[in-house]
């Protein structure tokens, strides 16, 4: 059961419909004066509206836009899911670099030690350079010479004074 | 960790390439006379080769020295009664080593040679006639 103040606010504001609008003005007991005060109310609120609205310039409105991003901006980080941070987070890329590093140098120790030399010497025993005595051994010739199949490198001396089969005791 | 470990793997592959090394010089009589007897266990790899080279085929060992070089600067000697090889190592090169070897008999010097000993490939040198064999001189490394 509305009062009769309620009743009034509500023909004020045009929501009484039918017959509770009927008993409503019949119970009025000066409906021209009641009439007045309601179109008074509704100027009175309209200025009201019209001065206490917001209005907004165009430095306000960009200000106000401007406002408005920069909170939805510091809003996003917050609730975006971890999972669009991607696969390459600084820790797996720093794994992955040491990795790489790691295998690198591996591959590159493995190259170094199996790279075959350019140079015979590894294979074959050299000789550099070989010199007998003349005083001692005058007709000694000297020479040298490879056998490949067996990696053998053989110095052969020839015209070196003969000795007698004591010389070759222990 | 990985830091550590591929640097384990390369001073590993370092030292395993860097080994020392040891070389066996021998003074030998091959001759065809004589009772037959077993090669010398360090010739055996070159027998079929001497053989070949000398046409003896009685390899008699009258010296030998072993030497583990580990700076590669060292010295060593084989000697017999009458015979001396004096080896005087030099440094390395090209992943061999340098050489300088005296064939001595008694206080003179019948041979000097300079010579870079590789590791799969052994150096002969053929010495003096010795009655009716020769004297061979054999370096190798092993």
């Amino acid at each position: 059961m509305k009062t009769f103040e309620e009743k009034w606010t509500a023909w004020i504001d045009d929501q009484l419909t039918g017959r509770e609008l009927e008993e409503f003005e019949a119970s009025l007991p000066d409906k021209e004066a009641a009439q007045a005060e309601k179109r008074s109310a509704k100027q009175l609120g309209s200025l009201l509206r019209e001065q206490m609205a917001p209005v907004l310039n165009n430095a306000e409105f960009f200000s106000h836009q401007l406002r408005e991003r920069l909170d939805r901006e510091d809003r996003q980080p917050a609730a975006r899911p971890v999972s669009t941070t991607g696969w390459w987070t600084v820790r797996r890329l720093l794994w992955s670099g040491a990795t790489a590093l790691a295998i690198f140098v591996i591959c590159a120790v493995v190259v170094i030690h199996n790279k075959p030399s350019s140079d015979q010497s590894e294979y074959l025993t050299q000789i550099l350079n070989y010199r007998v005595d003349p005083a001692v051994s005058p007709n000694a010739t000297i020479t040298m010479f490879e056998k490949k199949d067996e990696h053998v490198t053989v110095l052969w001396v020839d015209g070196l004074q003969s000795l007698p089969p004591e010389y070759a005791t222990k | 960790m990985l830091l550590i470990a591929i640097f384990a793997i390369a001073l590993s592959s370092s030292v395993a390439t860097r080994g020392d090394q040891t070389v066996w010089s021998g003074i030998v009589i091959a001759s065809n006379s004589g009772p037959p007897e077993p090669t010398p266990a360090e010739l055996t790899p070159l027998e079929t080769t001497l053989r070949q080279l000398f046409g003896y085929t009685r390899l008699h060992l009258i010296g030998e020295a072993r030497k583990t070089l580990k700076s590669g600067q060292e010295d060593w000697l084989a000697t017999t009664k009458y015979f001396a090889l004096r080896v005087d190592a030099r440094g390395q090169k090209d992943g061999a080593y340098v050489l300088n070897l005296k064939l001595l008999q008694e206080n003179k010097v019948l041979l000097e040679t300079d010579a870079q000993l590789s590791k799969a490939s052994p150096l002969v040198i053929r010495g003096p006639q010795i009655g009716d064999g020769q004297l061979v001189i054999v370096l190798m490394m092993q």
